[in-house]
């Protein structure tokens, strides 16, 4: 009981003790906001792509594409795991956009863009595209009809190829779609990989008029038309002869495991193609990949989890700052408390009493630092926003440039399994520092301190 | 009311190393305490006595020669038989009081009983323990100090602490270390009243001091010189 004692005692009356704590303190609140902070961003960013991509894909890399889909597709709906999956076209194009509200309308740009042909339905079943867009979340069968003249061929792209942003990341985008003509072109190939228009110009063009647009708040926001899938495969001459597609994206039902629907689609397919042995162009299945949305993103995803990784690791070692301060408090306190170790074994205290009082001093070191920075941390983070924009308006300071990144406000939800890991590991922190001072103590033979020339 | 042996040095031999010379400090010391003896080891400063009663009260280890308690030899007690022998046995009084300043009077009566049982064992005993706490502290006349912390005492009131807990687990022999060797000599003659009442009710003293007036108090005066015992009577 007196180890117990003792340790709140040195922790309240012992002055130098104030700058454990403080150590602890600041370590975790550090840690705790980086961490939050980071794993936010990436988590938002995972969640962003995979709303994007839905759970599954079958896709080929060629831009030739495969046929015999909607075969395959009307087979992979009948299965018991399957909740919706949607074919999908995608392509490369450029786009000519001109607008007829100079000013309101980023236009005349001439860009390099992705176009994807999508059944706006089933896509918005298997994908977040129908939370998305801005004027027809609630009528996505309608995104590609304009409203202003409902029978022109309608088209949905990201914000950022035809807004601009301000520095707080506010988009000047009007009320409603304006009639704004977006001149879309395309290389069509034939499905043997020929150029579908060869010495006739090479390029397939096709007016659209915007009728939406969409907002997925990453990459993609800057880089990709939405169009109606059959006008994407006239576009790209996949229309013709052999019908073809490049993805097919895939939900599951709720319950089923990434890994398991991923196999289960594996293998549907693999049959599929077996079945289709000796069928004219079978060659461009065997092309075809199936992949988990994880999978099928890793390239980006693992960029950002590297990022991720890197920053936690630089701000970890930290921790390794406070285990040496620990250290130092513990051995300067260790030395003013010799007369104490020897008290205490004089009255029959044994070696492992006296470690266990400092353990337990360390240990409340520890939870009264990690509650300080914990407790400190969530504030901070619970108004980092705020503190974001006073800082901006009055010191012209952002973490990010809103006008380049997607990403609006700073990610502070808190996980409490990470915080408690914090905790966990701050606690543990100051058990190592104080490990070797503690066992320094118990070794101390009570002769030793007691001794009136020690004194 | 003197019993048999109780505490027993034989051939006692310490030393120790000073820079580059050793220092002999016991040179073969033989002693025997009774139950219920009031023993005052006297000699110059550097005689050993000192140094004799940490090596009696187990804090420190002869280089040759054995103690024995009650016929059992201390060297042969594991570490834990010997932080017993400590906090039950024996109990320590020390010329500059030794109480812990971050505990206040009463947990220092209490700290060897809390020292010597486990957090379940403590709250067990912690009613029973406290009330004999507050009972010594009376026989002191220190009730009214229990809640006070130690630098709020002056030193005879800090000395009479230090024997209520030396007390407190009801020690067989109280080793003494110049226990009024810090305190004026009034109040160091209040301490030495305390520790003749508690001889008179049957307690073994062993007391280290360097003053004869102090000594002639005690039943027997043991006369360290040069490491050996030149008188004892």
């Amino acid at each position: 009981m007196y180890k117990f004692t003792l340790a709140v005692r040195y922790l309240i009356r012992r002055r130098i003790s104030y700058f454990a704590v403080a150590a602890v303190a600041l370590c975790v609140f550090v840690v705790f906001v980086v961490i939050t902070v980071l794993s936010g961003l990436s988590r938002d960013f995972k969640d962003k792509v995979h709303g994007s991509v839905g759970d599954c894909v079958v896709y080929t890399r060629s831009l030739v594409g495969f046929g015999y889909y909607e075969e395959f597709l009307e087979l992979l709906r009948r299965q018991p795991y399957t909740k919706a999956a949607a074919p999908v076209i995608r392509n490369y194009a450029l786009v000519s956009v001109v607008a007829s509200e100079p000013g309101l309308i980023a236009s005349g740009r001439d860009q390099t863009v992705e176009i994807m042909g999508i059944d706006a339905a089933s896509y918005s079943e298997v994908t977040q595209f129908g939370q998305w867009v801005r004027y027809n979340k609630n009528r996505i069968e309608s995104v590609f009809a304009p409203s202003y003249e409902p029978n022109l061929p309608g088209c949905v792209p990201g914000i950022d190829i035809l807004f601009d942003r301000d520095r707080q990341g506010n988009y000047y985008a009007p009320d409603g779609p304006r009639r704004v003509v977006l001149e879309i072109s395309c290389v069509p190939l034939t499905a043997k990989g020929a150029l579908a228009r060869a010495g006739a110009g090479e390029l397939n063009s096709k007016t659209f008029y915007y009728s939406d647009h969409f907002e997925a708040g990453y990459s993609l926001d800057r880089r990709l038309i939405f169009l109606p899938i059959g006008e994407v495969q006239l576009l790209c001459g996949m229309a013709t002869g052999h019908k073809r597609i490049t993805h097919i994206h895939i939900r599951f039902k709720d319950g089923v495991a990434l890994n398991n629907g991923t196999a289960e689609v594996k293998k549907l397919w693999e049959g599929f193609v077996a079945a289709k042995s000796g069928a004219p162009f079978e060659n461009l299945l065997s092309q075809v990949q199936v992949q988990s949305w994880k999978d099928f993103s890793k390239v980006i995803v693992a960029l950002v989890e590297t990022q991720q990784t890197i920053m936690i690791a630089c701000f970890a070692l930290i921790g390794v700052i406070t285990v040496f301060i620990v250290l130092v408090v513990f051995y300067m306190i260790v030395s003013h408390k010799s007369k104490d170790i020897g008290i205490l074994k004089s009255v029959g205290a044994s070696g492992f009493n006296v470690l266990s009082v400092f353990l337990n001093f360390a240990f409340l070191i520890g939870l009264a630092g990690s509650a300080i920075g914990a407790l400190l941390g969530w504030r901070f983070l619970a108004h980092i926003n705020t503190i974001e924009d006073w800082m901006f308006e009055k010191f012209d300071f952002q973490l990010w440039d809103r006008q380049i990144t997607s990403i609006g406000e700073i990610p502070n939800t808190v996980d409490l399994r990470v915080l408690g890991t914090i905790i966990f590991c701050a606690i543990g922190t100051c058990l190592l520092g104080a490990l070797l001072p503690s066992w320094r103590a118990s070794r101390t033979r009570c002769i030793d301190t007691l001794q009136v020339a020690q004194l | 009311m003197k019993n048999d042996c109780l505490l027993e040095a034989q051939d006692i031999h310490k030393s120790y190393r000073m820079g580059q010379t050793q220092v002999r400090v016991l040179k073969g010391v033989n002693l025997k305490l009774a139950g219920g003896e009031f023993a005052a080891i006297v000699g110059v400063s550097g005689s050993g006595k000192s140094t004799l009663l940490h090596i009696l009260g187990a804090l420190d280890r002869p280089d040759k020669g054995r103690v024995c308690f009650k016929g059992s030899d201390l060297a042969r007690q594991s570490g834990r038989q010997l932080n017993r022998f400590r906090n039950r046995t024996v109990g320590f009084v020390f010329q500059f009081y030794h109480l812990l300043d971050e505990l206040n009077v009463l947990e220092n009566v209490l700290l060897p009983t809390m020292a010597g049982k486990s957090v379940v064992g403590w709250l067990v005993c912690r009613r029973a323990a406290k009330k004999r706490a507050r009972e010594l502290l009376a026989q002191f006349g220190m009730a009214e100090r229990a809640r006070h912390k130690p630098y709020q005492l002056s030193g005879g009131e800090r000395q009479r602490v230090a024997i209520a807990r030396a007390l407190m687990n009801e020690p067989e022999v109280l080793l003494a270390d110049e226990p009024t060797g810090n305190l004026d000599w009034q109040t160091g003659n209040g301490i030495l009243k305390v520790l003749e009442r508690l001889n008179r009710a049957g307690q073994s003293i062993v007391m280290v001091t360097h003053d004869e007036r102090i000594a002639a108090r005690a039943g027997r005066i043991i006369r360290l010189t040069d490491g050996v015992i030149a008188q004892d009577r």
